[in-house]
């Protein structure tokens, strides 16, 4: 049973992380109703960055987010103005395959220039861990989802008290509301799409503390990130922290009790099962 | 259309054709050539199925291989378990991987479900149909099954050379390209082609979205489940690894990059995309294999910014020139998206 | 013509989040007839179209059409029974030609047999056939108009709404589509429902005309009536004093 809770736990601080980045997504597919198929594969390239500036300069992977989240939000609003805008008129399914060109891209970018071997980051300075009772707590782990909590609550802020913050949620409403405020639809779409893509660059710098990198995290952060996004559905972001949490916690459990090997059988069954009972999510609004 | 078009058509139609069954004959003996055609067949059949729910029903279907292996596994799984000819395996393959579709579709073409949810669904669905069949281990598991190998048997569809697959896909290509023909003029065509353009005007027209998606997806997946016992054939095993994400990617590229909704696009696109493909994994090793995917990526993206109606609507609108020139006739170029 | 109602509508109430679009509407529309549906902009008029033809489910009341309740239900099924529409900001098929965009309506009672004859009858009827063959990107407004007109016309419905057909139109072709409609109605016995602005167009055609007004049913009565009611002219007018 004890190792069931800390199964549990562990997958609960992980599901912190997958909310995390599940924000970044929710927020492009909110505004634009386009899903960025490659989401996971920006996380993935926030690793890499990070491993790269931590190898490079001996940065710990903590404190990469420094450069990585700039970079990446500079990389997701030229992705938003070099790729989605010139689609925009198109049929939905030319839109969405741009997205999906972009993330083969970035793959085969991963795979020919970092080969299919792991990469990881030497032990951060939040390595370590600690006892409470019979259960163990990782630093990184516990510190990743703290952080990743306290962003949410940030973006969360920002969406309903500044105004770029407030555009945008205006948009993912209503696009004539977003024009009336006065701001044009392509800046709202081009600023969601790079905050979405910076948030990938937090997580990315603080999976890094305790997890490698390889050309198959692309894949796998992008299902568990639509797995979380169909789950909690549009509109919350309680309901996306909520969400990220019961999909860690259940990945965790599925390789403790059945098989490693399963956690994506498992994602993907809830994903399916979401889709299946619930399409706009168990706190979506629309 | 004037009937002397339509005579210049069927008359390029057989030529056409008899070159395609004259290719073998053409390339000589050298076996990599004739790998090389059929793999560039085999996708132009995939990729031509795909465009009934891609191109027709709007869909991003990421799965084709999905849909192969499964066809592959219950073929090959037949036959290496109780000797069932493949020829019966491919049918049962072809309605296991609709059965699938099914299961899959069913949900998620519902009204207002948002098309981009099975598209995310198939993507995520070969990777995880790859993880299944790798941890079951009486069917699958992580190394090869062989199936029996002939150097001549049309009952357990095993030969020693591709030669008799080339003709088996083509003859799966025309059956392909007339399925697609058939529907484009009948109802089930229209009726997608008008969900494709506004889903909500059609609905109110009578179209029900959800059924005619499901049959589009049904037509697919199980020509492409019937392909898949073939692949096995081809091949000489069935492995986990038959469910490919890279390649069902490639199958959806080539729908698009082809003309999505132009039924000799994809074959277009196969011919021109795959022989890249091949030329570059033979010459340039096993390292530098993901530059092919980093250049079907770059194609489908440069395409779909500056030229999203497909490839093949250049060669649509150079053939039309020609005809004009050469009948003189000041023929209506019809709005026909469904090719020639 | 016999005055059964083809269409009931009751206590419909549509809400979006806080904004209530139609507040407890009811009403009748006699088999045969043609009716208007007027109001200023914002009215909810479009609104109710769409929870009456099932592209919105109204959050409380019931539409009874032919007799059943179709409350909710999807509108290919509605238009299977008998319902069709056009919408408001043409929804063509762009990629479509004329003649292929009537097909698609006329599927919906007819098998590949007799589509193509089906389709020949409706072009000509809308005098459409110059143009068969032009792609929907290409047309002008009111030769738009007739194609969706046109498709909704081939699935050979009991009853037709039309959402705003005669806006932008130049006075020749008002004329000529409210020409098409009256033979519509008068050779084939349709029902129309018509949502308005033009009021040429709703005092040419229609014998009884609803109004509403942020999302009530404010009146009801033929054109005379309607157009001496002090409510209405207060709905219109006190719009225009704010503007």
């Amino acid at each position: 049973m004890d190792i069931v809770v800390q199964s549990i736990l562990n997958g609960a601080l992980m599901g912190c992380v997958y909310a995390l980045i599940t924000l970044g997504l929710s927020l492009i597919f909110g505004v634009m109703n386009v899903v960025n198929f490659a989401h996971g594969d920006f996380v993935m390239l926030s690793m890499y960055f990070s491993f790269l500036i931590g190898s490079t300069w001996g940065v710990d992977a903590v404190f990469t987010p420094a450069i990585t989240l700039p970079l990446l939000f500079i990389f997701g609003i030229a992705a938003y103005y070099l790729l989605i805008d010139g689609t925009l008129r198109q049929k939905y399914v030319t839109q969405i395959a741009v997205t999906v060109g972009l993330m083969t891209l970035l793959r085969a970018i991963a795979q020919l220039v970092w080969k299919a071997q792991p990469r990881a980051l030497p032990y951060s300075v939040i390595q370590g861990s600690f006892h409470i009772g019979a259960y163990n707590f990782m630093f990184s782990r516990l510190i990743s989802a703290a952080v990743s909590i306290v962003v949410i609550g940030g973006v969360s802020l920002f969406l309903s008290k500044t105004w770029p913050g407030r555009a945008i949620r205006a948009a993912s409403d209503d696009l004539d509301a977003a024009s009336l405020m006065g701001v044009s639809y392509r800046s709202i779409y081009a600023l969601a799409f790079g905050l979405g893509s910076a948030l990938t660059a937090i997580a990315g710098g603080l999976l890094m503390t305790f997890q490698q990198v390889d050309p198959t995290m692309g894949l796998r952060f992008g299902l568990l990130s639509w797995c979380v996004l169909a789950l909690a559905g549009l509109g919350s972001i309680p309901g996306l922290l909520i969400s990220g949490l019961i999909v860690g916690a259940a990945e965790s459990i599925s390789m403790t009790l059945w098989d490693p090997r399963a956690r994506s059988l498992v994602v993907y069954l809830i994903f399916i099962l979401a889709l299946w009972i619930r399409p706009r999510g168990l706190f979506g609004r629309k | 259309m004037s009937n002397r078009w339509k005579a210049i058509n069927r008359a390029l139609l057989g030529v056409a054709l008899t070159v395609a069954l004259a290719v073998p004959l053409l390339i000589g003996s050298n076996q990599y050539n004739l790998v090389l055609v059929t793999t560039v067949l085999l996708y132009a059949v995939l990729a031509t199925a795909w465009n009934i729910i891609g191109g027709m029903a709007g869909q991003l279907d990421l799965a084709a291989f999905a849909y192969l292996g499964l066809g592959a596994f219950t073929s090959g799984t037949l036959l290496i378990r109780w000797n069932i000819s493949p020829w019966l395996g491919m049918i049962l393959g072809g309605l296991v991987a609709t059965g699938f579709a099914v299961l899959v579709g069913f949900p998620l073409f519902r009204f207002r479900v948002r098309e981009v949810w099975y598209a995310l669904t198939s993507a995520a669905l070969v990777e995880v149909l790859k993880v299944a069949f790798v941890m079951w281990e009486e069917v699958g598991g992580p190394v090869e099954r062989y199936l029996p190998y002939y150097d001549f048997s049309l009952y357990h569809l095993r030969f020693g050379t591709y030669l008799p697959y080339y003709y088996i896909l083509l003859a799966f290509l025309v059956v392909a390209v007339l399925v697609n023909r058939h529907l484009s003029r009948t109802r089930l065509g229209f009726y997608l082609r008008a969900l494709g353009e506004d889903e909500d005007a059609a609905e109110v027209l009578g179209v029900d979205a959800r059924t005619c998606k499901l049959k589009a997806l049904m037509i697919y997946a199980f020509i492409v489940g019937v392909v898949g016992a073939i692949y096995s054939c081809m091949y000489g095993f069935i492995h986990p690894n038959f469910f490919s994400s890279p390649a069902s990617t490639e199958v959806a590229i080539l729908g698009i990059v082809g003309g999505m909704g132009i039924t000799y696009g994809p074959l277009v696109a196969a011919i021109f995309l795959v022989s890249m493909r091949e030329f570059l994994r033979a010459n340039l090793g096993g390292h530098l294999e993901s530059l092919y995917l980093a250049i079907y990526a770059v194609v489908l993206i440069v395409i779909a910014l500056f030229r999203p109606q497909g490839i093949a609507t250049f060669l649509q609108d150079g053939y039309h020139w020609v005809i004009s020139k050469v009948t003189r006739s000041d023929h209506v170029v019809k709005a026909d998206s469904t090719g020639v | 013509m016999s005055s059964k109602p083809i269409l009931q509508v009751y206590n419909l109430t549509k809400r979006f989040g806080n904004l209530v679009a139609v507040h407890n509407v009811s009403l009748e529309i006699a088999e045969g007839k043609i009716v208007g549906l007027i109001g200023p902009n914002g009215a909810g008029k479009t609104t109710l179209f769409n929870s009456i033809t099932g592209l919105h489910m109204p959050d409380a009341g019931r539409v009874v059409f032919k007799g059943t309740d179709i409350t909710g239900a999807p509108p290919h099924t509605i238009c299977k029974m008998g319902m069709s529409r056009t919408f408001q900001v043409t929804r063509a098929f762009t990629g479509m030609t004329v003649e292929e965009t009537v097909r698609v309506g006329a599927y919906n009672r007819h098998g590949e047999g007799d589509v193509m004859e089906k389709v020949e009858q409706v072009l000509a009827f809308c005098r459409l056939d110059e143009i068969r063959h032009q792609k929907c990107s290409d047309l002008g407004l009111a030769s738009l108009r007739r194609v969706e007109l046109a498709r909704a016309m081939a699935t050979e419905p009991d009853l037709l709404l039309l959402d705003e057909a005669g806006a932008g139109l130049t006075a020749t072709e008002l004329s000529e589509l409210m020409g098409i409609l009256r033979r519509l109605n008068e050779e084939q016995g349709v029902t129309l429902c018509v949502v308005e602005h033009v009021m040429q167009m709703v005092m040419g055609l229609c014998e009884r005309i609803f109004v509403l007004d942020a999302g009530s049913l404010i009146a009801e009565g033929t054109p005379e009536e309607v157009g001496n009611d002090p409510r209405v002219i207060e709905a219109y007018l006190g719009e225009g004093a704010v503007r």
